[in-house]
């Protein structure tokens, strides 16, 4: 299934990393969730979301990136998220408090670091 | 007695044409004439060439003794052999032997055929066609022979004319009609459209189109594919839904382009076609541009004179391969105009392109505010003796300026969602809250109305009502109100709505009664710049 700002995937050594761009939201929700819970290879150990690129992150949005920490914490492997400073998504995290389920850095360098610590 | 003879030849031919006329399907009227033309001139064979679309090449359409050039499907080039002789001079042509002529169609040869005798089809001066008989043995075609054929010729003709003028205008207008889009409705952004067949009823490759994009943006295009006709017509379709395909994709307008390109190159090689695709952001007024080869714009800002956009030269689609499209981006104002044209509206025989430019501008400097009253203007003006020899498109689209108290009602379904907050993300812009203010109350918005549409309505339709008011003290209050019945909130990712309503506004009401709930969000706005 095709949508709109179609997710950027990069795999460094062992850790996929998925660049989100756009709005990440309540449209987009069903075929973003399909795409990220298929990103994760087997022999991964865990996985870096960027939303440094994101416009729009809503409460579904939010939603998927809870359900992703879940799905790869019941396999022993973790999820990073890298968010801007400032802004309406790092509000949203901020708020939803993703930190108690994933790494929050700033920087696609230290969420990598983080997931292979 | 001759002339009696020929006379009532006439007359027989007369009947057969003008009792056909009313009921018989075209095939069957040139079918029967063909029957009548070889009884009466007593020859061997007849056959009826209609000229193509493109105004080059004869095809066989009808054939009597000679079936088998209109099964071959023989095609004549104008101003080549006997036929296309006849019709590049406009003159019968007769040929006593044929051995000693030059013909293009190998069949007359192989029937057997001696000699011939062709008249064109001529409808008010243009060459519809050709109608020509054969015989096995040498006949000198006489002057009575030549104006009989003629004559059976002009009836024919005009059945003919008739009939394509009539199917023509009925596919034209079911093509039209088919091709036009219905135009999308947006709250605060009024469109009209206009389009204008050509005079003479030949179909034409001008189309528009605008349609809403699913975060909340306005896709608008205009566009002219060269050259006439229904092949003309289906490639503009194509190239219409290319389009669409694309911008819903979320593509932006320069590789919308790009991509048509390839994809007209690939559809019809050798074909071109001007375009030119606009996305509008309603709240903020960013309007992003690609053009290929087409007319620029004319943008009519709400306190300033009317201009057209300036942007590069750039090459038709189908014309290079590898092209690069460009995007430029223009404020447009709430309340400013935008209008998107073909050159059929700005092009007259025996003016210079500028004079056409300049009337159009004029027309849209003194324009009505209602759209659809400039778009009757602009044709009156533009086009006063109806349409020309070119068809014309015109597309005319306006952000309306928000009242101080917005209020608006959406289909409650989750694709209303981003438009509803781009509505009222430009309303918050336009009393004055900082961007960061903007998306924190769209977002809870969002959220406010995902609510009332998850769970107001199930999954019988219903309405999603958006009410936004500012105090003098600077507190925005924005309502979202369903008609629903209420249920709690089901699902963690609701709950995580209702964080997110609370966090990024200063105080959340949910307020139930008779008809439905409604979600009261408050935040004081303009901080930054107070």
């Amino acid at each position: 299934m095709s949508f709109e700002h179609e997710p950027r995937v990069d795999y460094r050594n062992a850790v996929g990393v998925v660049t989100l761009t756009g709005d990440v939201d309540i449209v987009q929700a069903h075929a973003l969730r399909n795409r990220l819970l298929g990103v994760v290879r087997n022999e991964d150990l865990g996985l870096v979301v960027d939303l440094t690129e994101a416009t729009y992150l809503d409460s579904v949005g939010v939603s998927i990136l809870f359900e992703l920490a879940e799905r790869l914490s019941e396999r022993q492997l973790r999820l990073a998220v890298v968010l801007p400073e400032n802004g309406i998504v790092q509000r949203v995290v901020t708020i939803v408090n993703l930190a108690s389920v994933a790494e929050i850095r700033n920087t696609v360098d230290d969420a990598l670091a983080a997931v292979e610590s | 007695m001759r002339s009696r003879i020929a006379a009532d030849r006439l007359r027989d031919l007369q009947r057969i044409t003008d009792a056909a006329l009313a009921y018989l399907p075209l095939e069957t009227l040139l079918d029967e004439l063909l029957v009548r033309v070889v009884e009466i001139l007593g020859v061997d064979t007849s056959a009826l060439l209609l000229l193509e679309d493109d105004d080059t090449t004869l095809v066989a359409r009808a054939a009597k003794g000679l079936e088998e050039e209109v099964e071959r499907g023989v095609r004549i080039p104008v101003g080549r052999g006997f036929a296309g002789r006849i019709a590049a001079t406009r003159q019968p042509v007769h040929i006593l032997n044929l051995d000693e002529a030059e013909v293009v169609n190998p069949l007359l040869r192989e029937r057997g055929l001696k000699s011939l005798l062709g008249v064109p089809l001529l409808v008010e001066g243009s060459v519809l066609g050709v109608l020509h008989v054969g015989t096995l043995t040498e006949r000198a075609f006489d002057a009575d022979d030549t104006e009989l054929l003629q004559r059976a010729g002009d009836r024919a003709a005009l059945a003919i004319f008739s009939r394509l003028t009539e199917r023509e205008r009925g596919l034209a207008d079911a093509l039209q009609r088919s091709l036009l889009p219905r135009l999308p409705q947006l709250p605060a952004v009024s469109l009209a459209g206009r389009y204008l067949p050509a005079a003479a009823a030949r179909l034409g490759g001008d189309w528009y189109d605008a349609f809403a994009l699913s975060d909340g943006r306005l896709g608008m295009a205009i566009g002219d594919v060269v050259g006439h006709g229904f092949h003309a017509a289906a490639i503009m379709g194509q190239l219409r839904s290319g389009l669409r395909a694309y911008a819903l994709d979320g593509m932006p307008p320069g590789e919308v382009l790009e991509r048509l390109n390839r994809l007209l190159r690939q559809l019809e090689p050798g074909r071109t076609s001007t375009i030119v695709y606009l996305v509008l952001e309603p709240h903020g007024g960013l309007l992003t541009v690609a053009t290929a080869g087409h007319p620029p714009p004319l943008v009519h800002p709400v306190d300033g004179d009317a201009r057209y956009l300036e942007l590069p030269s750039s090459v038709p689609l189908g014309a290079a391969r590898h092209v690069l499209y460009d995007e430029q981006e223009f404020e447009l104002a709430p309340g400013s105009a935008l209008l998107l044209y073909t050159d059929g509206l700005v092009e007259n025989p025996g003016e210079p392109l500028d004079a056409g430019l300049e009337r159009l501008r004029a027309t849209v400097q003194r324009g009505d505010e209602d759209l659809e009253r400039l778009g009757d203007a602009i044709v009156d003006e533009l086009l006063p003796e109806g349409p020309g020899n070119d068809d014309a498109a015109l597309l005319v689209v306006r952000a309306l300026p928000l009242s101080d108290t917005l209020l608006a009602q959406f289909p409650a379904e989750v694709e209303s969602i981003p438009f509803m907050r781009r509505l009222l993300g430009r309303w918050l812009d336009e009393a004055g809250a900082t961007a960061a203010e903007i998306d924190d109350l769209s977002l809870a918005c969002a959220e406010a109305a995902a609510n009332a549409i998850e769970h107001a309505y199930g999954l019988a339709p219903g309405v999603v009502e958006l009410r936004a008011s500012a105090s003098n003290g600077g507190v925005a209050v924005v309502a979202v109100r369903d008609f629903g019945s209420w249920r709690p909130p089901r699902g963690t990712h609701r709950g995580r709505g209702l964080l997110l309503m609370e966090g990024l506004t200063d105080d959340v009401e949910v307020i139930h009664d008779d008809e439905g709930t409604t979600v009261e969000l408050s935040r004081r706005i303009g901080e930054e710049a107070a």
